[in-house]
């Protein structure tokens, strides 16, 4: 019981370190979008408040993948559902 | 830490009710709000044409909001202002909230949803509204075969909308639970200032602002085509 125990809970663990991974990707993806916006704005500084807004936006939406892994490292560390699981099927 | 406290459980109508912590800090805030619009109603009763001191700051702040919407949305749409003035004001206030050493009530994942299925609602009825049967044709195209995946693009939308702010409310929350948890107490003066500063009013307002513009976004694709 115990060690099978541990063994979900580690599980878990390294799940959640394999999600929160792909902030990797993320702020690989959110780099590359400021990048482009600071290039377009040094050509073309009078147009600088709007590429700033649409930045922003981008930035957002290139986000969400990112907090979608966060919130599955959240669920396996804090609401894992699979300990529950294990417990009824044990017991 | 990711436990939402429970204060009372009221029973209405056989129907056990819930009054959580993320509840009760929605009343204050809703206090906070509503006492500070009655001050204002009553300041702005002598309305003059030429706006002076306290006329002029509000008057400033709803033309930069109205600018913002028009903005996104063009003068057609821009009728729902105050709707998303309010949602501003409500998810900012309660981002500052957490600076207090309180629990947002913006990360509870239901009001975030709650707020994000205003926005999908309002999707489907503006886009009733303003394209009538273009809109419900829109689902079918190129083909009706793309019509699943239309849907649950479209179904999609509130989710990911409401995920995004509640992720980013919350993470600053643990962060900052973790950090009074885990470090002594001579590490808990000043620093957690900078967190504060930085994850609730910083990423706080960056959050309300494109969870706003975002909204509009989706309201302005459903209602322009």
């Amino acid at each position: 019981m115990e060690q099978g125990l541990a063994t979900i809970i580690s599980a878990a663990q390294i799940g959640a370190a394999i999600a929160l991974f792909n902030g990797a990707f993320t702020t690989f993806g959110q780099a590359k979008i400021v990048a482009q916006a600071i290039e377009s704005m040094a050509r073309q500084p009078e147009a600088t408040d709007d590429i700033r807004s649409t930045m922003f936006i981008g930035i957002a939406l290139a986000e969400t993948s990112g907090i979608y892994g966060l919130l599955v490292a959240i669920i396996m560390l804090f609401a894992n559902p699979l300990v529950s699981i294990y417990i009824n099927f044990v017991s | 830490m990711l436990d939402i406290k429970n204060y009372w459980v009221i029973e209405i109508a056989g129907v056990e009710v819930w009054i959580t912590e993320s509840i009760f800090n929605t009343w204050i805030i809703m206090a906070i709000l509503i006492t500070i619009a009655i001050i204002a109603r009553i300041k702005l009763r002598n309305f003059k044409e030429i706006p002076t001191g306290f006329q002029n700051l509000i008057e400033a702040g709803v033309e930069l909001f109205d600018d913002i919407v028009t903005g996104a949305m063009g003068n057609k749409l821009s009728y729902v202002a105050p709707w998303f003035f309010m949602v501003f004001v409500f998810v900012f206030s309660s981002s500052l909230f957490s600076a207090f050493g309180l629990r947002a009530p913006t990360a509870d994942f239901a009001t975030t949803f709650a707020l994000s299925m205003v926005t999908f609602l309002m999707m489907i009825f503006m886009g009733l509204r303003h394209r009538k049967g273009k809109f419900l044709k829109s689902l079918f195209e190129p083909n009706f075969v793309f019509f699943p995946i239309n849907l649950i693009g479209e179904l999609a939308k509130p989710v990911s909308l409401s995920f995004r702010l509640f992720g980013n409310v919350l993470s600053g929350t643990i962060i900052l639970t973790l950090w009074y948890a885990l470090t002594p107490r001579i590490f808990q003066i000043g620093i957690p200032a900078a967190f504060h500063a930085f994850f609730d009013a910083v990423i706080g307002f960056l959050q309300t602002y494109i969870f706003v513009i975002i909204s509009l976004m989706y309201i302005k694709e459903a209602a322009d085509g």
